[in-house]
């Protein structure tokens, strides 16, 4: 494979797309604007915006709130607040008893017991501090409280919040028929608080939600989360069975007896990076163990996006990106980020979408007659049953990810990450719409107010962004410096704070990722053809290998690799990006492709163009980052074993992004994305996954070690499909044995 | 059908209590050690059309109807409730399965001989069954009558429909030695044999494999019907294996006896069929099922008659062979001679019923009872749908003074003990022994069930709540003139899955109707019936209307086939005390492992080569054509 392939084509989408732009008259980009400068005032929050407050089944929950008095609503009466049909009543209190009593504590106490030779009183009365540092205490007279405090912050904050109302009656429905699972996008602390009062708006049951020990150790705001619904658990916990027996009766007897609505992040944590994080599978395991043994007839998982114009916390994701670390959470931290108060956060549209049948979704795939032969309150998930659930969690981050609210942001996002040293107005206007109908024609919904016209969309979404760019007198848009708030030290180093802007207008990129990762990727395979033409076998051979590559970074749903392949050929073909022909000049030829059903063939030319080239685009700087992850594995002097001396995966992390940090201060890339932590560690935990990688346990940590060879292998692939670095990298042999990279830098 | 089904010909309203009544002025045991018991005629005839329903549940005189009134009635004079009215009835009708009075699905006229099919006669066989001189029939309407058990789906086909194949000659063998000859001359001729007892099968394993070319004769066992002895000494009996279940106590009864095995369907089943199905009786846990019962088997396969060679009470003799009989379906021979346990008569009968605040306390209280080992003769849990049902089947309140009392009743259990109408289950109770014993006991069970929020609910309750069982059967038949399908299906499970499995088959059986298209709510109840140190059984009623459904059967089949996936995943069993037949074939395999289902096939291969017993059940192969 020719690694200069790449660069034969267009690479730059600009390239196409820009010309001699007159610059605009206006210079102010305030005055521009459909509605003054004055449209956001905290004084008078009732008159916020032209923006519809019902739109395409979204209804805003905002509005009646800007128009009564907060402290009616926060004492009204709630009405037929929905419950599950064989709901016992019982306090969070009976819940910890009832936990403490159950047959799996028990049997765990009398197992450890018999192991460990603790006493069982001493076992007990571990498994009692462990659940009162887990327990929630959800009472009513709290979240009243909290919600008067919530719908102030969020009248300062936002200026709509949108509900899909058809999603809350299907919700109300639910909840009485069966145990349901809430399982909500994550990107901004704001996720849970939403959605906990979006349930208290609609007279739902509050949920309860599983939530990281870091908000325990806040002292005001641990507390009343815990009163909220919030329960406490660690991020893992290994092999003590005690936690896991503990935390699954915990999670179990909730879901049973349907005291609350379960919440959860599929995720795991907040994603820093605003894609979609690979989905974690411990607390869907944990809660349809009960399906599976059948404690439950059934149990319904609700998928939950939420998407935000502008994320509260998108400075503090870009420095922790960096390895800036983030303040830990504590209240008074909390009090300090009260100036995000003053700041326009713009709308946010809450998609309760279609339920989830953990039945249906089972149907045949799992036998649960195995469990007949053992006690229920002994753990055993099989293996079928975790496949099931993995596969069941990808499929939710998927339907998760098809409800997603594509604000013009983030299609601008994508395009100025295209377009770093600047952009026009004018030209981001036109760029924006085609990218607009890509996006539609990919099944987006994208907010996009039909009364509006683009420019005016754009430049209010200009306003809304103005902290990481600028526009210029002659309306041209560039990216600024946005410096940190919460770290002490001024930080200098211009690379950092550029590193920080691109990442949080990349974050907005990435939002968009999702709908076009498929398509990029035969784009990505075509256009790092040199031939005339490509079979489609071979097509779909360079799309499987990339996927494998990018699986760390994007949600593939495991075995759909043929369906997404072919999807995304189809949805090509039909935007004209892609030129296939079927190669018969003879008629024997349509004989023998009886015998080669895919004698379609892709005219690699013709399918150079704008929409190949941007999509490819997008993706270089992640495929960029696992080339520099490589490159410096390679340079790891070797051990006298024949190896490089194994490093934990956090250091090599570090040591990446130090050569990424030399690769950009001598201009050899342009990409800041590769600085960020969690690419390049998605970089490592590919080449592991690919098997390129030896890998030690020491101390309960990994240690890794390259096997170089397949490294080099890997580095190879990759730079077939980006434009390398055009810095002298000399002397790689195929054995990866070389040191000279290091010696350059 | 499940346990009791009695009659009341004596008009006696129980067998258990009429036995109370005679027991005190029995003679003290005869010295002999056996007694002769004289022959007396069945209560069900050899030509059972003069007396059964041809389509329907049991006798002719007895069913629901529709009085003038537009009430419900219930016809006859054979039970408690016949000539009665039932006000509440067709308004719960109406309410829970959406019974529209002005819909009406009769059934077909009655088939006469020119509709049922010509038969297939192997005549060398019927030649020399002539000259055994044992009593045979091909008339049309025996055989119709011998071609089906009671599913929904046999008497759907009578109601609306044709049998594919019934069979071709019914044969009543008089004794023993006929039944050997019989088996001799069909597999001589290779002719199918299907036994009959009382044909109260619920599992289809009466119907005739449809692609069967050979000459399928039906063996009605109903002319091998006499007590052959009683030994007092060892409290046995030894009878034929055609006796049903009413003349065994009415005549065990006669002589201070019983055996104390009372199925629901003990008016028309057969001891063979018991002991060919490995039935269970209402009172077990006194006395136990069949297999506690049986103490020695004699079984006409065509390898020859199996039996063991002494009557004893336990035996190490290898794995025991009447656990290979029991159950075997009639897959593997005749069963003709049973000697059975008998017990003296109880002193005392006595109901009782509990009034729980929902059924999961209900269900904790018979659990206990069962740990406790306290239980009952009897003790059976209804749930709330089917306490309404109970109460919809009460009759017309006589006088003022019974409906005050009833006011007061109810006012009692809603307003001082604060139970939900709509929730509440209940117990319903049957204790036997001696007065000292059952007053013990009693009191035993009262007060486990006050730990569970349990009131006792008066002996009336619990009588009539046996009542119910028996009223069931007869009232599907009133369910089919109105668009309703309707079927009972049975399990065991564990006691800590007893109430997932209840619930989790429920919410299956009314989410499947609703996925399907069943345009009405469904009934679905459940009850416990059976307690076990281990467990317990749960029988399960599921009825829907069908109107605006193009196939009801096969949807209703489909429904009973997903409800019973939910039960085994729930940890429920293939069966408690139905059988498989050929309705549940389909999870032999995975039940009893692939071994475990080879030793049967090997069984049959050996016992049955030629497959005479070729009735299709159990392990028996769908024959491939």
């Amino acid at each position: 494979m020719d690694g200069s392939g790449a660069s034969a084509v267009p690479v730059n989408g600009k390239a196409r797309t820009s010309s001699p732009c007159p610059a605009q008259s206006s210079g102010e980009l305030r005055a521009n604007s459909v509605t003054s400068a004055s449209w956001i005032n905290p004084d008078q929050p009732r008159d916020v915006s032209t923006l519809a407050s019902y739109k395409d089944s979204y209804q805003d929950i905002l509005n009646e709130r800007r128009q009564d008095w907060d402290f009616v609503f926060m004492t009204r009466t709630r009405k037929d607040v929905p419950k599950y049909k064989h709901h016992v009543p019982r306090s969070p209190e009976d819940i910890k008893q009832h936990v403490l009593n159950s047959d799996r504590v028990k049997y765990t106490v009398e197992r450890l017991h018999g192991e460990k030779k603790t006493s069982k009183a001493e076992l007990l009365k571990q498994a009692e501090a462990i659940l009162d540092e887990m327990a929630h205490a959800l009472s009513m007279k709290s979240v009243r409280g909290f919600a008067f405090f919530l719908i102030k912050v969020f009248k300062q904050l936002f200026q709509r919040v949108y509900v899909n109302e058809e999603g809350v009656q299907m919700l109300r429905k639910m909840m009485h028929e069966y145990p349901v699972l809430l399982m909500p996008t994550h990107r901004s602390y704001m996720d849970f608080l939403l959605l906990s009062y979006v349930c208290y708006h609609y007279d739902l049951p509050l949920p309860a939600i599983a939530a990281a020990m870091d908000f325990k150790g806040m002292k005001f705001f641990g507390w009343l989360l815990r009163h909220c619904g919030a329960f406490y658990i660690r991020r893992s916990f290994g092999t003590d069975w005690l936690y896991w027996a503990v935390f699954t009766e915990y999670v179990q007897t909730q879901l049973r007896n349907g005291d609350a609505p379960l919440e959860f992040f599929v995720e795991g944590t907040r994603s820093r990076t605003n894609k979609s994080y690979i989905p974690k599978t411990g607390m869907l395991a944990a809660s349809l163990e009960s399906y599976f043994k059948a404690e439950l007839p059934d149990t319904m998982m609700i998928p939950v996006t939420i998407s935000y114009d502008r994320i509260v916390e998108e400075s503090l994701y870009a420095y922790e990106l960096l390895g800036i670390p983030k303040p830990k959470e504590s209240t008074s931290a909390l009090l300090k980020a009260r100036s995000v108060l003053s700041d326009d956060y713009g709308c946010v549209h809450v998609f309760i979408g279609d339920p989830i049948s953990i039945r249906q979704f089972s149907n045949g795939k799992i036998d649960r007659v195995l469990h007949s032969l053992e006690p229920r309150y002994i753990n055993s998930v099989n293996k079928d049953e975790m496949k099931l659930i993995n596969d069941l969690a990808f499929h939710i981050v998927r339907q998760q990810q098809r409800h997603l609210v594509i604000s013009p942001w983030s299609l601008m996002a994508a395009i100025l990450m295209q377009n770093r040293e600047g952009i026009p107005v004018r030209q981001l206007v036109k760029e924006a719409d085609w990218l607009k109908r890509q996006a539609y024609n990919l099944g987006a919904y994208v907010d996009w107010p039909g009364d509006l016209s683009t420019d005016d969309i754009i430049r209010r979404n200009l306003l809304l962004h103005k902290n990481v760019l600028t526009v210029s007198d002659d309306d041209m848009i560039e990216l600024k410096l946005v410096r940190p708030g919460h770290v002490n030290k001024p930080i200098k180093d211009d690379i950092l704070l550029n590193a920080a802007t691109n990442l949080i207008v990349a974050s907005y990129r990435n939002q968009v990722t999702h709908l076009f990762v498929r398509d990029a990727l035969v784009a990505l395979s075509v256009n790092s053809c040199t031939e005339e033409t490509m079979s489609m076998d071979e097509l779909f051979q360079k799309y499987s290998l990339l996927e494998r590559y990018l699986s760390k970074d994007f949600v593939f749903q495991p075995g759909q690799t043929k369906q997404d392949f072919d999807l995304a050929i189809l949805s090509l073909k039909h935007s004209g990006a892609l030129v296939i022909a079927d190669n018969f000049t003879h008629i024997s030829d349509i004989a023998e492709s009886k015998a080669a059903p895919n004698a379609a063939i892709v005219q690699v030319k013709k399918s150079f163009n704008k929409h190949t080239t941007f999509y490819s685009q997008m993706f270089e700087p992640f495929l960029l980052a696992y080339w520099v992850v490589c490159q410096h594995l390679l340079s790891i002097p070797i051990d006298v074993h024949g190896r490089p001396l194994p490093k934990r995966a956090k250091d090599l992390t570090k040591d990446v992004q130090k050569l990424a940090i030399r690769l950009l201060e001598e201009n050899a890339v342009k990409h800041y994305e590769i600085l960020s932590l969690d690419l390049i560690n998605n970089g490592i935990l590919m080449l592991m996954d690919v098997g390129t990688m030896y890998k030690d346990k020491r101390n309960n940590e990994t240690w890794l070690s390259p096997n170089s060879v397949a490294v080099a292998a890997v580095a190879d692939e990759l730079g077939a499909y980006i434009e390398l670095p055009s810095i002298p990298i000399s002397n790689f042999t195929s054995s990866g044995r070389s040191l000279v990279m290091q010696a350059k830098l | 059908m499940e346990e009791q089904r009695e009659s009341s010909k004596d008009g006696v309203v129980s067998p258990s209590i009429a036995v109370a009544a005679t027991a005190a002025g029995q003679p003290p045991p005869s010295s002999l050690s056996r007694l002769p018991v004289e022959d007396q005629p069945s209560s069900i005839p050899k030509r059972r059309q003069e007396l059964l329903k041809w389509n329907g549940w049991g006798y002719k005189d007895s069913k629901f109807i529709l009085n003038k009134n537009g009430h419900v009635e219930f016809t006859g004079e054979r039970y408690r409730l016949s000539g009665h009215v039932m006000p509440h009835l067709r308004e719960w009708m109406s309410k829970t399965v959406g019974i529209d009075l002005d819909q009406k699905t009769p059934a077909q006229p009655e088939l006469t001989a020119a509709d049922i099919p010509l038969p297939n006669i192997n005549d060398a066989f019927v030649e020399e069954l002539k000259r055994s001189g044992i009593s045979y029939s091909d008339d049309p309407t025996d055989r119709l009558f011998r071609a089906h058990g009671h599913t929904l789906h046999e008497v759907f086909v009578l109601r609306e429909g044709r049998f594919a194949r019934i069979p071709d000659l019914v044969v009543w063998p008089g004794c023993h030695k006929d039944v050997e000859e019989v088996v001799k001359l069909a597999g001589k001729h290779n002719v199918v044999i299907i036994p009959f007892g009382g044909g109260t099968s619920v599992t289809g394993a009466l119907e005739c494999p449809s692609h069967e070319k050979r000459m399928i004769i039906s063996l009605d066992t109903s002319q091998m019907a006499r007590i052959l002895w009683l030994d007092e000494k060892n409290l046995t009996a030894c009878c034929e294996c055609g006796i049903i279940g009413q003349d065994l106590e009415r005549r065990l009864t006669e002589k201070g006896y019983c055996t104390g095995h009372e199925p629901d369907s003990i008016e028309f089943s057969s001891l063979g069929g018991w002991v060919a199905t490995r039935a269970s009786g209402m009172k077990k846990n006194i006395y136990g099922n069949i297999e506690d019962l049986v103490v020695h088997i004699k079984m006409v396969t065509p390898r020859g008659t199996l039996e063991k060679s002494c009557l004893v009470p336990r035996i190490s003799s290898g794995p025991d062979l009447h656990h290979v009989i029991m159950g075997s379906e009639g897959t593997l021979g005749v069963v003709t001679e049973v000697t059975i346990k008998v017990r003296p008569l109880p002193e005392v009968c006595k109901y009782g019923s509990i009034v729980f605040p929902n059924f999961e306390s209900g269900v904790s209280c018979l659990q206990e009872v069962a740990r406790q080992r306290v239980a009952p003769a009897s003790i059976r849990l209804m749930d709330n749908e089917q306490f309404q049902f109970g109460h919809a089947l009460k009759p017309e309140v006589g006088s003022f003074l019974a409906s005050f009392v009833e006011g007061l009743k109810k006012l009692y259990i809603t307003k001082i003990k604060g139970f939900d109408l709509t929730k509440i289950s209940v117990a319903t109770l049957l204790f036997e022994g001696s007065k000292e014993e059952v007053s013990a006991r009693e009191k035993k069970v009262y007060e486990i069930a006050s730990k569970f929020g349990g009131i006792p609910g008066g002996e009336e309750n619990g009588q009539r709540g046996y009542m119910l069982t028996y009223v069931i059967a007869y009232l599907r038949d009133l369910g089919f003139e109105y668009f309703i399908v309707a079927e009972s299906f049975e399990t065991s499970a564990p006691w800590d899955r007893v109430l997932d499995l209840c619930r989790n088959t429920k919410d299956r059986i009314i989410r499947e109707c609703k996925e399907r298209g069943v345009q009405f709510p469904p009934y679905a109840t459940c009850r416990v019936t059976q307690t076990y140190d281990a467990g317990a059984c749960v029988y399960f009623y599921f009825g829907f209307n069908y109107r605006g459904v193009a196939n009801p059967v096969e949807l209703y089949e489909e429904i009973e086939r997903c409800a019973r996936e939910e039960i085994l995943a729930s940890g429920g069993s293939i069966s408690h005390h139905h059988g498989i037949g050929k309705i549940r074939k389909q999870w032999l395999q995975r039940t009893v492992s692939e071994p475990g289902f080879g030793l049967l096939q090997a069984v049959k291969q050996y016992l049955d080569p030629q497959n005479i017993f070729g009735n299709g059940n159990l392990m028996i192969p769908d024959s491939k054509l």
